[in-house]
Protein backbone atom coordinates (compact mmCIF):
# COMPACT_ATOMS: atom_id res chain seq x y z
CA UNK A 1 0.00 0.00 0.00
CA UNK A 2 1.60 3.30 -1.22
CA UNK A 3 0.75 6.52 1.46
CA UNK A 4 0.70 8.51 -1.82
CA UNK A 5 -2.32 6.67 -3.58
CA UNK A 6 -4.42 6.61 -0.65
CA UNK A 7 -4.33 10.94 -0.71
CA UNK A 8 -7.87 10.91 -2.52
CA UNK A 9 -9.17 8.15 -0.38
CA UNK A 10 -8.15 10.39 3.01
CA UNK A 11 -9.58 13.20 1.44
CA UNK A 12 -12.89 12.06 0.34
CA UNK A 13 -13.47 10.02 3.71
CA UNK A 14 -16.75 10.49 5.66
CA UNK A 15 -16.63 10.45 9.50
CA UNK A 16 -18.98 7.41 10.43
CA UNK A 17 -20.65 7.06 14.11
CA UNK A 18 -19.80 10.74 14.86
CA UNK A 19 -22.53 12.65 14.81
CA UNK A 20 -21.88 16.68 13.32
CA UNK A 21 -22.49 19.34 15.60
CA UNK A 22 -24.55 22.15 14.46
CA UNK A 23 -23.46 26.14 15.47
CA UNK A 24 -25.77 25.75 17.90
CA UNK A 25 -24.04 22.93 19.25
CA UNK A 26 -20.51 24.56 18.91
CA UNK A 27 -21.73 27.59 20.37
CA UNK A 28 -22.74 25.78 23.23
CA UNK A 29 -18.83 24.35 23.28
CA UNK A 30 -17.58 27.78 23.29
CA UNK A 31 -19.19 28.45 27.37
CA UNK A 32 -17.33 25.05 28.40
CA UNK A 33 -14.79 24.90 30.57
CA UNK A 34 -11.25 23.33 29.45
CA UNK A 35 -10.35 19.70 30.71
CA UNK A 36 -7.10 19.18 29.70
CA UNK A 37 -4.12 18.95 31.93
CA UNK A 38 -3.24 22.50 32.46
CA UNK A 39 -6.50 23.87 33.04
CA UNK A 40 -6.75 20.53 35.60
CA UNK A 41 -3.78 21.59 37.28
CA UNK A 42 -4.90 25.14 37.21
CA UNK A 43 -7.83 24.20 38.75
CA UNK A 44 -6.84 21.91 41.66
CA UNK A 45 -4.22 24.50 42.37
CA UNK A 46 -7.07 27.13 42.79
CA UNK A 47 -8.68 24.87 44.66
CA UNK A 48 -5.89 24.38 47.37
CA UNK A 49 -5.58 28.06 47.38
CA UNK A 50 -8.78 28.60 48.46
CA UNK A 51 -8.80 25.77 51.53
CA UNK A 52 -5.85 27.27 52.57
CA UNK A 53 -7.81 30.65 52.75
CA UNK A 54 -11.00 29.55 53.83
CA UNK A 55 -9.27 27.84 56.90
CA UNK A 56 -6.56 30.29 58.00
CA UNK A 57 -8.28 33.44 57.81
CA UNK A 58 -10.45 32.51 60.40
CA UNK A 59 -8.47 30.53 62.80
CA UNK A 60 -5.91 33.60 62.35
CA UNK A 61 -8.80 35.89 63.83
CA UNK A 62 -9.89 33.44 66.07
CA UNK A 63 -6.43 33.34 67.54
CA UNK A 64 -6.22 37.50 67.77
CA UNK A 65 -9.73 37.81 69.70
CA UNK A 66 -10.28 35.36 71.70
CA UNK A 67 -8.24 34.29 75.39
CA UNK A 68 -7.78 37.98 75.58
CA UNK A 69 -5.47 38.07 73.18
CA UNK A 70 -2.97 35.27 74.45
CA UNK A 71 -3.01 33.26 71.14
CA UNK A 72 -2.13 36.10 69.37
CA UNK A 73 1.65 34.99 68.69
CA UNK A 74 -0.45 31.73 67.16
CA UNK A 75 -2.11 33.75 65.01
CA UNK A 76 1.13 35.38 63.30
CA UNK A 77 2.73 32.39 63.41
CA UNK A 78 -0.12 31.05 60.92
CA UNK A 79 -0.11 34.51 59.18
CA UNK A 80 3.54 33.96 58.85
CA UNK A 81 2.88 30.45 57.02
CA UNK A 82 -0.18 31.88 55.42
CA UNK A 83 2.78 34.11 53.50
CA UNK A 84 4.66 31.79 52.45
CA UNK A 85 1.62 29.89 51.07
CA UNK A 86 0.61 32.82 49.10
CA UNK A 87 4.17 33.19 47.62
CA UNK A 88 3.78 29.25 46.63
CA UNK A 89 0.55 29.53 44.87
CA UNK A 90 1.51 33.22 43.27
CA UNK A 91 4.35 30.72 41.65
CA UNK A 92 2.96 27.44 40.86
CA UNK A 93 -0.01 29.85 38.80
CA UNK A 94 2.76 31.57 37.21
CA UNK A 95 4.67 28.80 35.64
CA UNK A 96 0.89 27.23 35.13
CA UNK A 97 -0.07 30.29 33.19
CA UNK A 98 3.66 29.75 31.04
CA UNK A 99 3.36 26.00 30.59
CA UNK A 100 1.55 25.74 27.22
CA UNK A 101 0.91 27.52 23.71
CA UNK A 102 -1.13 25.92 22.02
CA UNK A 103 -0.88 28.15 18.87
CA UNK A 104 2.65 27.93 18.67
CA UNK A 105 4.60 24.91 16.93
CA UNK A 106 3.95 21.37 18.30
CA UNK A 107 7.84 21.02 18.81
CA UNK A 108 8.04 24.58 20.82
CA UNK A 109 4.75 24.15 22.29
CA UNK A 110 6.57 20.17 24.24
CA UNK A 111 9.83 22.02 24.85
CA UNK A 112 8.16 24.75 26.70
CA UNK A 113 6.10 22.12 28.67
CA UNK A 114 8.85 19.97 29.51
CA UNK A 115 11.06 22.97 30.56
CA UNK A 116 7.97 24.59 33.02
CA UNK A 117 6.91 21.22 34.08
CA UNK A 118 10.38 20.43 35.03
CA UNK A 119 10.43 24.20 37.18
CA UNK A 120 7.42 23.47 38.57
CA UNK A 121 8.09 20.10 39.79
CA UNK A 122 11.46 21.40 41.36
CA UNK A 123 9.59 24.28 43.18
CA UNK A 124 7.21 22.34 44.24
CA UNK A 125 9.64 20.04 45.86
CA UNK A 126 11.79 22.91 47.17
CA UNK A 127 8.63 24.36 49.05
CA UNK A 128 7.15 21.57 49.80
CA UNK A 129 10.13 20.05 51.84
CA UNK A 130 11.05 24.08 53.01
CA UNK A 131 7.58 24.13 55.09
CA UNK A 132 8.59 22.08 57.75
CA UNK A 133 12.01 23.94 58.79
CA UNK A 134 10.44 27.13 58.41
CA UNK A 135 7.46 26.32 60.73
CA UNK A 136 10.18 24.97 63.15
CA UNK A 137 11.84 27.68 63.12
CA UNK A 138 9.32 29.85 63.41
CA UNK A 139 7.94 28.07 66.42
CA UNK A 140 11.39 27.99 68.24
CA UNK A 141 11.26 31.70 67.80
CA UNK A 142 7.85 32.24 68.82
CA UNK A 143 8.26 30.09 71.82
CA UNK A 144 11.29 32.10 72.59
CA UNK A 145 10.24 35.14 72.64
CA UNK A 146 6.94 34.23 74.51
CA UNK A 147 8.92 31.99 77.33
CA UNK A 148 12.42 33.69 77.60
CA UNK A 149 14.57 31.32 79.92
CA UNK A 150 15.95 33.35 82.32
CA UNK A 151 19.86 33.00 82.86
CA UNK A 152 21.04 31.05 85.82
CA UNK A 153 20.70 33.06 88.71
CA UNK A 154 23.17 32.68 91.96
CA UNK A 155 26.68 31.88 92.05
CA UNK A 156 26.12 28.45 93.55
CA UNK A 157 27.07 25.26 91.45
CA UNK A 158 23.75 23.74 91.23
CA UNK A 159 22.26 27.65 89.96
CA UNK A 160 24.53 27.80 87.23
CA UNK A 161 23.80 23.54 86.28
CA UNK A 162 19.87 23.80 86.54
CA UNK A 163 18.49 23.04 83.39
CA UNK A 164 16.93 25.07 81.16
CA UNK A 165 13.30 23.59 79.86
CA UNK A 166 13.76 20.57 77.10
CA UNK A 167 11.99 22.62 75.00
CA UNK A 168 14.21 26.01 74.83
CA UNK A 169 17.55 23.49 73.75
CA UNK A 170 18.21 24.51 69.95
CA UNK A 171 19.55 21.10 69.77
CA UNK A 172 16.01 19.75 70.54
CA UNK A 173 14.54 21.46 67.35
CA UNK A 174 17.27 20.47 65.58
CA UNK A 175 17.01 16.65 66.06
CA UNK A 176 13.42 17.42 65.81
CA UNK A 177 13.72 19.42 62.45
CA UNK A 178 16.59 17.12 60.65
CA UNK A 179 14.13 13.78 60.35
CA UNK A 180 11.47 15.25 59.73
CA UNK A 181 12.67 17.76 56.63
CA UNK A 182 14.84 14.64 55.07
CA UNK A 183 11.50 12.47 55.71
CA UNK A 184 9.57 15.33 53.96
CA UNK A 185 11.81 15.34 50.83
CA UNK A 186 11.25 11.77 50.27
CA UNK A 187 7.42 11.91 50.96
CA UNK A 188 6.68 14.88 48.41
CA UNK A 189 9.62 13.42 45.97
CA UNK A 190 7.37 10.29 45.69
CA UNK A 191 4.07 12.12 45.47
CA UNK A 192 5.34 14.43 42.65
CA UNK A 193 6.43 11.55 40.92
CA UNK A 194 3.05 9.69 41.10
CA UNK A 195 0.94 13.27 40.15
CA UNK A 196 3.49 13.69 37.20
CA UNK A 197 6.21 11.32 36.59
CA UNK A 198 4.98 9.54 34.02
CA UNK A 199 3.22 12.57 32.29
CA UNK A 200 6.94 14.06 32.05
CA UNK A 201 8.52 11.08 31.06
CA UNK A 202 6.05 10.74 28.10
CA UNK A 203 6.96 14.45 27.14
CA UNK A 204 10.26 13.93 26.75
CA UNK A 205 10.16 11.39 24.95
CA UNK A 206 7.99 13.15 22.47
CA UNK A 207 10.48 15.50 22.27
CA UNK A 208 13.42 13.16 21.78
CA UNK A 209 11.35 11.78 19.00
CA UNK A 210 10.81 14.91 17.44
CA UNK A 211 14.32 15.84 17.40
CA UNK A 212 16.02 12.65 16.02
CA UNK A 213 17.13 12.15 12.85
CA UNK B 1 -14.44 42.70 16.93
CA UNK B 2 -17.02 42.81 19.24
CA UNK B 3 -17.81 39.11 20.87
CA UNK B 4 -20.87 38.53 18.89
CA UNK B 5 -19.02 38.53 15.17
CA UNK B 6 -15.98 37.35 16.78
CA UNK B 7 -18.47 33.90 17.37
CA UNK B 8 -19.86 34.30 14.55
CA UNK B 9 -16.57 34.56 12.55
CA UNK B 10 -15.49 31.51 14.57
CA UNK B 11 -18.49 29.40 13.93
CA UNK B 12 -18.02 30.47 10.47
CA UNK B 13 -14.69 28.72 10.37
CA UNK B 14 -15.24 25.92 12.30
CA UNK B 15 -17.77 24.84 9.59
CA UNK B 16 -15.13 25.69 7.24
CA UNK B 17 -12.99 23.48 8.70
CA UNK B 18 -14.59 21.11 11.16
CA UNK B 19 -13.46 18.00 8.73
CA UNK B 20 -9.77 18.43 9.81
CA UNK B 21 -10.48 18.27 13.35
CA UNK B 22 -12.45 15.42 12.91
CA UNK B 23 -9.84 13.34 11.23
CA UNK B 24 -7.27 14.93 14.09
CA UNK B 25 -9.69 12.95 16.62
CA UNK B 26 -10.23 10.21 14.66
CA UNK B 27 -6.61 9.71 14.64
CA UNK B 28 -5.68 10.41 18.07
CA UNK B 29 -8.80 8.65 20.14
CA UNK B 30 -10.06 5.30 19.78
CA UNK B 31 -13.69 5.41 21.44
CA UNK B 32 -16.28 7.68 20.64
CA UNK B 33 -16.23 9.08 23.92
CA UNK B 34 -12.94 10.53 23.93
CA UNK B 35 -13.24 11.48 20.19
CA UNK B 36 -15.94 13.37 21.16
CA UNK B 37 -13.95 14.77 24.30
CA UNK B 38 -11.19 15.72 22.39
CA UNK B 39 -12.76 17.51 19.48
CA UNK B 40 -14.87 19.47 22.61
CA UNK B 41 -11.25 20.12 24.16
CA UNK B 42 -9.57 21.49 20.42
CA UNK B 43 -12.93 23.73 19.99
CA UNK B 44 -12.40 25.05 23.46
CA UNK B 45 -8.46 25.86 22.60
CA UNK B 46 -9.07 27.20 19.21
CA UNK B 47 -11.80 30.01 20.60
CA UNK B 48 -9.64 30.68 23.19
CA UNK B 49 -6.89 32.11 20.93
CA UNK B 50 -8.70 33.00 18.29
CA UNK B 51 -8.61 36.74 19.35
CA UNK B 52 -4.93 36.50 19.02
CA UNK B 53 -4.82 34.73 15.65
CA UNK B 54 -3.54 37.65 13.58
CA UNK B 55 -3.39 36.03 10.13
CA UNK B 56 0.28 35.94 10.17
CA UNK B 57 0.15 32.29 9.33
CA UNK B 58 -2.71 30.40 7.16
CA UNK B 59 -6.08 29.75 8.96
CA UNK B 60 -5.37 25.58 8.57
CA UNK B 61 -1.84 26.07 9.48
CA UNK B 62 -2.66 28.13 13.19
CA UNK B 63 -5.53 25.31 13.37
CA UNK B 64 -3.39 22.60 12.67
CA UNK B 65 -1.16 23.98 15.31
CA UNK B 66 -3.66 24.12 17.95
CA UNK B 67 -5.49 20.47 16.83
CA UNK B 68 -1.95 18.50 17.05
CA UNK B 69 -0.91 20.27 20.27
CA UNK B 70 -3.56 19.32 22.16
CA UNK B 71 -4.12 15.90 20.60
CA UNK B 72 -0.43 15.21 21.58
CA UNK B 73 -0.29 16.95 24.77
CA UNK B 74 -3.15 15.07 26.09
CA UNK B 75 -1.56 11.96 27.79
CA UNK B 76 -4.00 10.95 29.80
CA UNK B 77 -6.61 10.39 26.81
CA UNK B 78 -3.75 8.44 25.37
CA UNK B 79 -3.41 6.51 28.07
CA UNK B 80 -6.84 5.37 28.25
CA UNK B 81 -6.01 3.79 24.46
CA UNK B 82 -6.57 0.34 23.61
CA UNK B 83 -3.92 -1.03 21.82
CA UNK B 84 -5.60 -2.31 18.45
CA UNK B 85 -4.34 -6.35 18.81
CA UNK B 86 -7.58 -7.67 19.67
CA UNK B 87 -10.48 -7.43 17.41
CA UNK B 88 -13.08 -7.66 19.78
CA UNK B 89 -11.35 -4.24 20.71
CA UNK B 90 -11.22 -2.67 17.41
CA UNK B 91 -13.72 0.99 17.27
CA UNK B 92 -16.41 0.39 16.82
CA UNK B 93 -16.66 2.11 13.39
CA UNK B 94 -14.75 -0.21 12.08
CA UNK B 95 -15.77 -2.91 12.71
CA UNK B 96 -19.33 -1.42 11.65
CA UNK B 97 -18.06 -0.44 8.35
CA UNK B 98 -19.77 -2.70 5.09
CA UNK B 99 -17.15 -3.89 2.96
CA UNK B 100 -18.79 -2.14 0.18
CA UNK B 101 -15.89 -1.34 -1.90
CA UNK B 102 -11.96 -1.12 -1.99
CA UNK B 103 -12.02 2.63 -0.98
CA UNK B 104 -13.59 1.12 2.52
CA UNK B 105 -11.10 -1.48 2.90
CA UNK B 106 -8.36 0.69 1.97
CA UNK B 107 -9.30 2.97 4.28
CA UNK B 108 -9.41 0.83 7.35
CA UNK B 109 -6.34 -0.89 6.50
CA UNK B 110 -4.72 2.58 6.42
CA UNK B 111 -6.14 3.79 9.85
CA UNK B 112 -5.39 0.02 11.17
CA UNK B 113 -2.01 0.77 10.28
CA UNK B 114 -1.93 4.53 11.54
CA UNK B 115 -2.71 3.24 14.92
CA UNK B 116 0.12 1.46 15.15
CA UNK B 117 2.31 4.57 14.75
CA UNK B 118 3.83 6.96 17.72
CA UNK B 119 2.00 10.21 18.59
CA UNK B 120 4.35 12.31 16.13
CA UNK B 121 4.96 9.77 13.32
CA UNK B 122 0.51 9.84 13.18
CA UNK B 123 1.39 13.67 12.75
CA UNK B 124 3.31 13.54 10.27
CA UNK B 125 1.07 11.01 8.43
CA UNK B 126 -1.60 12.87 8.67
CA UNK B 127 -0.37 16.33 7.21
CA UNK B 128 1.18 14.38 4.39
CA UNK B 129 -2.18 12.89 3.85
CA UNK B 130 -3.85 16.11 4.05
CA UNK B 131 -0.93 17.19 0.91
CA UNK B 132 0.58 19.28 3.02
CA UNK B 133 3.97 20.37 1.83
CA UNK B 134 6.98 20.39 3.91
CA UNK B 135 7.17 23.88 4.21
CA UNK B 136 3.73 23.92 5.55
CA UNK B 137 4.94 20.85 7.79
CA UNK B 138 8.14 22.33 9.32
CA UNK B 139 5.45 25.87 9.91
CA UNK B 140 3.11 23.44 11.74
CA UNK B 141 5.58 21.34 13.66
CA UNK B 142 8.37 22.95 14.18
CA UNK B 143 10.65 20.10 12.67
CA UNK B 144 13.18 21.07 10.44
CA UNK B 145 12.82 19.62 6.24
CA UNK B 146 15.40 17.77 6.17
CA UNK B 147 14.43 15.61 9.46
CA UNK B 148 10.91 15.51 8.06
CA UNK B 149 11.95 13.84 4.91
CA UNK B 150 13.87 11.17 6.78
CA UNK B 151 11.19 10.59 9.38
CA UNK B 152 8.34 10.63 6.52
CA UNK B 153 10.65 8.00 4.78
CA UNK B 154 10.73 5.97 7.45
CA UNK B 155 6.90 5.99 8.33
CA UNK B 156 6.30 5.53 4.57
CA UNK B 157 8.49 1.82 5.02
CA UNK B 158 6.92 1.74 8.67
CA UNK B 159 3.45 1.66 6.89
CA UNK B 160 3.77 -0.18 3.66
CA UNK B 161 5.25 -3.26 5.89
CA UNK B 162 2.14 -3.13 8.10
CA UNK B 163 0.29 -3.34 5.75
CA UNK B 164 1.61 -6.03 3.74
CA UNK B 165 1.81 -7.72 7.00
CA UNK B 166 -2.14 -7.34 7.22
CA UNK B 167 -2.59 -8.34 4.13
CA UNK B 168 -0.28 -12.01 4.47
CA UNK B 169 -1.96 -12.14 7.85
CA UNK B 170 0.58 -11.38 10.11
CA UNK B 171 0.17 -8.93 12.77
CA UNK B 172 -3.49 -7.81 11.49
CA UNK B 173 -5.31 -6.53 14.48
Amino acid sequence: MELENLKHIWATQTTPGTPEPGSEELLALLQKKSRGPVARMRRNLACEGRIILFTYIPTIVFCQIEFQGHLSILSALLFGIGLFFGIYYYRKMQLLNEMQCVSCMVRSNLARQVTTLRKYIRFYLVSGTAIIPLTAFLSYVILHWKFPVRPATGTRVYHLLEPSPWWASPIFWLLLMVPLTIGSYYLNAWYINKLYGRHIKKLQELLREMDEE
Amino acid sequence: MQAPELQEAFIRLMNEHRGILHKVCRLYCFTEIDRQDLFQEIVIQLWRSFPSFRGEAKFSTWLYRIALNTAISDLRRQQRRITPTDPDLLPTELQDIQYNGEKEEQLQVLYNAINRLTEVEKALTMLYLEDKSYQEMEEILGISQNNLRVKMNRIKEKLRKMTKETAYGIGKP
